[in-house]
């Protein structure tokens, strides 16, 4: 009998125990949630990711295929060397249907080489074949339900408050899960850190209150970047979307994409 | 869609055909080899688990004589489960995470927890159950370290009363209930990893778990049949006709309901022929030629379909030995065929861009954490495992069990 | 009066299961880190882990600050679009300290933009260098007013 009572004894302690072990993360969250961030010496100050919403616009009938924005954006965000780019932009050539076969066009041909980062060769297709050509640029489409966080089994990758859908790679375990999940094979997995890695919104320049480095650079207003809970009267973003029909990437996939394009072809996706 | 023009803009890249997009531009695909195996293994088991079930749940005596070793096989592939998840990650030493901040939303993260519950709650418990009566004899009668290991995993339990053991029968009875959901959950999770992707028209498909539920049965039995007989074979024992015919009637039977889901599969994919489906017939016909076609159609399906049927139809006229042969051979065939199985899925919906305009190729290395020298290691490791699990509790110097279910169980003369 | 008792087995087990749970709670306190759960599922230092990478792009703001004589010259041509550092390079180190001395420009930039393409847009301006006068684009226009000659 008296090993029993021994027993319940340990059982009430161990309960305890466990009682006090279990609310103890909770406390924590809630005392993070409290604290003040972007707090360290790098970061930029007083950014608050609550009080922004950020959107990308673009414009495949202003892209002039120069490619500055993917090599902007390798030399900004350090990307490794090779095949992986944070952003990129496709060429896409549309030929003129065979005569007599009665169709509206004939072949797409698609292709970008090194990202377009270093512009694009010679159109492959005599100019008298081509039905239409254009460049479109891409990069993480900003989901509002983005499938890459959906499958992350640790919680590395993120959407902030402000949108941008992020990458913590300390906390990465680099399983590429999120790669596979991304229709737009905007995720990499970086043979340097080995973990996953993606377009960041170059959240070290937004929250600095700079333009990402593609929106900036680009020669042609063919991106434009900005806040939809700090809209100025005249701002480009407000121009673009009343002005323009606007278009995502693959919508069937319910991905809500925050990055919208005005003047895509059907072959887009 | 992708002929002779789109090939000369994709010459500069010579693994490419047609359109990828630049990321997907890799040396191998993210996910190789160790992907490929790890469903495998995961199927193993719960093909292998449900076979057990079978003698616990639904009291199939012929069964009794591998329902430990179907057991112990279970127990030694789930072990092994987790290492090609553990390898193939950038940062394995990371993994832990999955377990302390587990993201619900991710297939992968509930497999953690599933695969807890599977191990600890359900194959681990029922092992337990169903062995103390013998753990505790045997610690009584074995010497040394084996006899010392005995008493350990009696957990210091030894009340062996009728009352006692007739608790344990009950238990187990309930853990195969509690078991056999667990072991779909276990296996059309890992389905699910793949049919979550909704982003891959190869994967993102309501069917993929119950394909992958129906082929991990079909794999699981295949592997007991194939287990049992070597072991009889190793042992120079007689195999249990009546036993062995079981197995591979229940084999014939899974095999056939797994053909028609996955041909329903493929019938729904061709019917509804929705968009990429033009790239997916590339694939079928270039990049997964032999194996879908000869691995897992011919090898792994038509040819035990038809070798099974026809034990189905005339087992009393096959004389024994070539019975016996005829459901090994198609044990191993289907073991192949479901691996086969595997690479489809897991290869092909890495095989073509998602941008659905081109394929990519793949040169598999040796070497490496992409190569498959490793899954090769790790596919030999259950099976390790299994050696000496049946050393240790199958072993024919150990005095033979109360007559249970398992009364004839292996090792045991007849 | 007989009392329930758990029978040995099961009061056993029950202890191991409390165990490994206990354990894998105490582990959770240790090894969750402190930020998780911030804002959402993730750690919420890394927001600020992200955002304290040096910017390398000084953003055209940056060099008008100092020479806004060219921004004003630029504003009433073509290139007004153009950010500096499109044709300049990065050259944030130069904005911050006047005495780095910015990178020069590479002298084939021209033609990565108007260089006639079939799939560029039409409205672009672009040539065919073979059509085209001269060898130098410098000869006859001035980069930052580009339809005036030097």
């Amino acid at each position: 009998m008296k090993t029993q009572f021994n027993r319940r004894g340990a059982l009430a302690r161990l309960g305890a125990v466990l009682a006090g072990v279990l609310a103890l993360p909770v406390a924590r969250t809630a005392k993070a949630a409290v604290q003040n961030f972007f707090t360290s010496s790098g970061a930029p100050k007083g950014y608050d990711p609550t009080e922004h919403k950020w959107l990308i616009c673009l414009d495949a009938t202003k892209c002039i295929g120069c490619g500055l924005c993917a090599e902007a954006c390798k030399k900004e965000n350090d990307v490794p060397q090779g095949p992986y780019y944070r952003t990129w932009v496709e060429r896409y050539i549309i030929t003129k249907p065979k005569p007599g076969s009665a169709e509206t066009r004939g072949e797409t041909l698609v292709d970008s080489p090194a990202g377009g980062m270093h512009g694009f060769p010679e159109c492959p297709v005599p100019e008298d074949q081509i039905e239409q050509s254009f460049f479109v640029p891409k990069l993480c489409n900003l989901c509002e339900h983005p499938p890459c966080v959906q499958v992350c089994p640790v919680g590395a990758t993120f959407k902030a408050p402000d949108g941008a859908v992020l990458i913590d790679k300390n906390y990465c375990i680099g399983c590429a899960f999120c790669v596979q999940a991304c229709p737009y094979g905007a995720r990499f997995l970086s043979p340097v850190t080995h973990t996953a890695e993606k377009c960041t919104l170059c959240y070290h320049r937004t929250t600095r209150g700079l333009k990402p480095a593609c929106v900036e650079i680009c020669p042609a207003e063919a991106r434009i970047f900005g806040d939809l809970k700090n809209l100025q009267p005249d701002d480009p973003l407000r121009k673009f979307y009343e002005s323009n029909r606007t278009q995502v990437l693959k919508p069937h996939l319910g991905t809500g994409p925050r990055v919208l394009y005005a003047g895509l072809d059907e072959e887009v996706r | 869609m992708t002929t002779g023009l789109t090939n000369t803009v994709a010459e500069a890249i010579p693994t490419f055909q047609g359109y990828v997009y630049p990321n997907e531009a890799t040396l191998h695909p993210v996910w190789s080899t160790l992907i490929v195996i790890y469903p495998y293994i995961t199927g193993l088991v719960a093909g292998a688990f449900i076979m057990a079930s079978l003698v616990r749940v639904f009291n199939v005596k012929a069964l009794a004589p591998v329902y430990r070793l179907s057991m112990l096989t279970a127990f030694a592939f789930l072990l092994c489960a987790p290492l090609p998840l553990l390898f193939h990650l950038g940062h394995p030493e990371r993994n832990y995470e999955i377990m302390m901040t587990p993201h619900l939303t991710s297939p992968m993260a509930v497999f953690g927890f599933v695969y807890a519950w599977y191990l600890m709650a359900v194959l681990l418990l029922e092992l337990w159950f169903d062995f103390r009566q013998d753990l505790v004899k045997w610690s009584e009668v074995t010497p040394g370290f084996q006899g010392v290991l005995y008493r350990a995993l009696t957990l210091g339990v030894t009340d062996v009363s009728e009352q006692s053991v007739r608790l344990d029968m009950k238990m187990e009875w309930i853990l195969s209930i509690v078991g056999i959901p667990s072991a779909f959950l276990l296996h059309g999770y890992v389905g699910f990893i793949f049919g979550s992707i909704k982003a891959n028209p190869w994967w993102g498909n309501v069917l993929m778990p119950i394909m992958f539920i129906l082929s991990a049965i079909v794999s699981g039995i295949a592997l007991c049949v194939f287990n049992y007989l070597v072991l009889t074979w190793i042992r120079r024992k007689t195999v249990d006709m009546r036993c062995l015919d079981t197995m591979a009637m229940f084999l014939f039977y899974a095999l056939v309901v797994d053909a028609v889901v996955e041909t329903l599969d493929v019938l729904h994919r061709g019917f509804a022929a929705e968009e990429g489906f033009a790239v997916l017939q590339t694939m079928i016909r270039e990049k997964l030629f032999y194996t879908l076609n000869l691995g897992q159609v011919i090898i792994g399906t038509l040819v035990p379909l038809l070798l099974l049927g026809s034990l189905q139809l005339l087992r009393r006229r096959v004389p024994e030995l070539v019975r016996r042969r005829m459901i090994f051979g198609s044990g191993a065939m289907i073991l192949i065929g479901v691996l086969a199985m595997r690479w489809n899925v897991v290869m092909g919906g890495q095989f073509f861009s998602k941008s659905l305009r081109g394929v990519m190729s793949y040169k598999m290395e040796f070497a490496g954490q992409e190569g498959w020298l490793i899954s090769a290691v790790i596919m030999c490791l259950p099976f390790i495992i299994l050696t000496v699990l049946v050393k240790l509790f199958l072993s024919e110097r150990l005095p033979a069990s109360e007559p249970g279910p398992h009364a004839a169980a292996m090792g045991q003369p007849h | 009066m007989r009392r329930f008792r758990l029978p040995p087995q099961i009061l056993r087990l029950v202890l191991l299961t409390l165990g490994i749970v206990g354990t894998y709670l105490v582990a959770r306190t240790l090894l969750v880190p402190e930020s998780f759960g911030a804002y959402g599922w993730y750690r919420g230092a890394a927001l600020e882990e992200i955002a304290s990478r040096t910017p390398v792009f000084a953003g055209k703001k940056a060099c008008a600050e100092c020479h806004a004589d060219i921004q004003h010259k630029l504003d009433k041509f073509e290139h007004k679009t153009l950010s500096c550092e499109a044709c300049h390079g990065a050259n944030r180190e130069h904005a911050l300290n006047h005495d780095v001395v910015p990178t020069t420009v590479p002298g084939s930039l021209c033609l990565r933009c108007h260089e006639a393409n079939p799939s560029r847009p039409a409205w672009f301006k672009q040539i065919v260098v073979k059509n085209h006068y001269g060898d130098k684009c410098t000869d006859c226009h001035l980069p930052h007013q580009p339809s005036q000659s030097p």
